[in-house]
């Protein structure tokens, strides 16, 4: 006798609606290894009309089917269950058994009744069984899930039903994205023992966030010349894999794979589409990013270099450029472009520039290069730029601006960082991680005479200290070896000031010979000679203006933490520059 | 002479009509010098003319930029005590533009330049 099934409710259970004790016939039953001891029963069940096989049993009921109660072909009751909606409203439901009693066993009704369908929820009718393999990880804390019929396999943690649901429903439903294109490659072949082909890659962006696009050998014929950066597409049925991050940077955990059933429509419709997602990270906290990281950067170019053209280590002739771009956080940095690029940009008109992957790193100080995979935008249109015009026409433009970059200093421009000595106290530079350059004008107070010569290495490149071995001959520790004779180098000790402060410099050889007007050899001999000679040097020295380059920074020294400065670089005044840096930043304090 | 025992101004073509019967201090360039050898023109950092008139005729020939210290006539005319060639042969040229805007703010903030000393009695 042919027990009828509640048609129906199929239906009914997958949409979550309430069905009261409905008789459905399993159609199959099988194990999912979830865990040590808690194996669940995923149930394809039937009602005649329609069959389902996202059910899942309760654990107390694995019992009955352990003792054969439940068998293919059996009918039972679901007495109480509950509809399970998997994370994404776009996916099946999971309906999960409670409690069921069996009607009539396998036996007694030894076949299919009817001739249901598949139900899928949605348009499309495909069959929602994957034949899945499970295998639990070594360390019982995953479950590794692999799929021949879909080609696919992923890890997962144990219990995540829904995420397994959701991988398989992705890798075969039939979904739409709507994108659009930021960045195309050039296609690329390759040719190894397993054989040959090409691919190419774009990355795409939607409102929720941003995916990288691949597609190989036919697809690439089909989908390349209908591809352009900026356009927006639909694509349908690609297929998702988890991101291989050494390929790409970008911020989603898969990656997409366009095969034979893919489409892709051009879509006019760009509404609500971002041009490209970038997380821009401020100038200022560049200092704080390691080297070698990948960021995205946004900044207003306010001066460019001319291109230079490099043979790199291949022998190949590159082209590049820097620019040097500075954001609302005031600070500044040059980033490198190359190649085309390099060789299109037009940095007139002070653009706005964005570049997206661009790595840090820590040469001079910090500096950023444009990759192969970065995109520059220039003048883009996003939010960010518009506000970053907006901040450097009103303000922005009169700041001098601090580059992380360090520059060779020139006589002046935008690039050069002039402090006060004042400055330098109240803006604590040279107590960070890292040493601080700036630039600024102050009178030499004083000189110290005493040890200021040394005796030094006769050895080109050595300039240590030897030590006199009372022989004639002089002995350098560096070298381990022994001279008739020396060199003289300067080491000067000297207190600069400007009308707000002063400041203890060290100079080396070059600076120092700068300040005193005179060749290391000179003086050293005329301190054994002329010791009047010797002092007026010194003398000469006091109340002369100059630019210092200094770097400062602190050192440690006996156990000692202080700051110290050295001159890198010591320049004549050049009064015309000076003068209008000071008419410039009067009327600015004025405003 | 009290002009060289006061305070002196220095002002350019626009100022000169604030500073009548005042003794200022006026640098500009050469334009034109009158055949008298006894009145000539100087144009300042901006581009305007001021004429400058001498108690006795130049004894040189004027050309460059010039530095002149006199007190300005009820005509706007400077009647020149003394002046001074700033000599382009030497040192750095001259910068005439920068030194005007150097001069605007010398007046645009007069409470950080008082120049003006009280003289007593």
């Amino acid at each position: 006798m042919t027990v009828k099934l509640t048609e129906g409710a199929i239906e009914a259970l997958t949409k979550g609606s309430e069905v009261t004790n409905p008789l459905l016939q399993i159609l199959n039953i099988r194990y999912i290894e979830v865990g040590s001891g808690a194996d669940r029963l995923r149930v394809m069940m039937s009602d005649g009309l329609h069959y389902m096989s996202s059910f899942l049993l309760a654990t107390q009921l694995n019992s009955l089917y352990e003792e054969n109660h439940l068998a293919p072909y059996c009918v039972c009751m679901l007495k109480k269950s509950f509809t399970n909606t998997l994370k994404d409203g776009r996916y099946k439901r999971v309906v999960v058994v409670l409690d069921l009693e069996v009607v009539r066993s396998a036996g007694e009704v030894g076949g299919k009744i009817g001739t249901p369908t598949p139900y899928v929820e949605g348009k499309s009718n495909c069959s929602t069984s994957f034949h899945l393999h499970y295998f639990l990880n070594g360390d019982s804390q995953n479950v590794f899930v692999l799929s021949e019929r879909l080609g696919s396999a992923a890890q997962f943690p144990l219990n995540s039903v829904d995420s397994v649901c959701q991988w398989c429903l992705s890798l075969c439903l039939r979904w739409t994205v709507r994108v659009r294109v930021t960045n195309k490659s050039s296609i690329r072949t390759w040719s190894n023992s397993r054989g040959e082909g090409k691919l190419f890659s774009f990355e795409t962006v939607d409102e929720s966030g941003e995916i990288k696009v691949t597609a190989f050998n036919k697809e690439v014929d089909k989908f390349f010349p209908l591809l352009e950066t900026g356009k927006v597409y639909y694509i349908t049925r690609g297929k998702l894999k988890v991101a291989n991050k050494q390929y790409s940077t970008l911020k989603n955990d898969y990656e997409m794979t366009l095969h034979s059933e893919t489409s892709i429509l051009p879509c006019t419709d760009d509404q609500g589409l971002p041009m490209v997602q970038c997380d821009f990270v401020p100038i200022s906290q560049l200092e704080h990013r390691d080297k070698d990281a990948i960021i995205d950067v946004i900044g207003v170019c306010r001066s460019v270099e001319d291109v230079s053209r490099l043979t790199t280590k291949t022998s190949r002739e590159v082209s590049k450029r820097d620019i040097h771009l500075m954001d609302s956080s005031a600070k500044m940095v040059t980033v490198t472009l190359w190649g085309e690029e390099a060789e299109r940009f037009d940095g007139s008109c002070q653009p706005v520039v964005a570049v997206k992957g661009a790595r840090v790193s820590d040469f001079r100080g910090r500096s950023l290069s444009a990759l192969f995979s970065s995109t520059v935008m220039v003048n883009p249109d996003i939010p960010e730029a518009y506000r970053l015009r907006g901040w450097f026409d009103k303000e922005g433009y009169a700041l001098a601006g601090q580059s992380l970059t360090e520059m060779r200093s020139r006589g002046g421009g935008a690039n050069t960082c002039w402090k006060t000595l004042s400055d330098v106290t109240t803006e604590q530079l040279g107590q960070g991680d890292k040493a601080d350059y700036y630039t600024c004008v102050a009178t030499v107070l004083f000189c110290r005479k005493e040890s200021c010569v040394y005796q030094a290495c006769p050895m080109a490149h050595c300039q240590k200290k030897v030590v006199d071995q009372h022989n004639g001959l002089y002995r350098c520790e560096k070298c381990d070896k022994e001279f008739p004779n020396y060199k003289h180098r300067l080491i000067l000790s000297a207190n600069i000031a400007d009308f707000g402060d002063n400041q203890w410099v060290t100079c080396f050889q070059e600076t120092a010979e700068i300040i005193l007007c005179h060749d290391a050899e000179s003086l050293g001999r005329l301190k054994d000679t002329n010791e009047d000679a010797f002092d007026e040097v010194f003398h000469k020295a006091n109340f002369t203006t100059h630019i210092f380059r200094n770097r400062v920074k602190l050192e440690t020294y006996n156990e000692e933490t202080r700051v110290k400065t050295t001159v890198m670089d010591v320049k004549p005044v050049n009064h015309r520059e000076y003068s209008r840096r000071l008419i410039s930043s009067i009327r600015k304090m004025a405003i | 002479m009290s002009v060289f025992e006061s305070p002196k101004a220095r002002i350019n073509s626009s100022m000169l009509s604030q500073y009548i019967s005042r003794p200022v201090c006026f640098v500009g360039r050469v334009e034109k010098v009158h055949p008298t050898g006894k009145l000539f023109t100087l144009s300042d950092g901006e581009g305007k003319f001021a004429s400058v008139e001498l108690n006795e005729p130049l004894d040189e020939e004027l050309s460059g930029v010039l530095e002149v210290v006199g007190t300005v006539s009820n005509k706007g005319i400077i009647m020149a005590s003394a002046y001074n060639i700033l000599r382009e042969d030497k040192g750095i040229p001259f910068d005439l533009e920068l030194y005007n805007e150097a001069l605007k703010v010398v007046h645009d903030f007069p409470q950080h330049y008082p120049f003006e000393i009280a003289t007593s009695g």
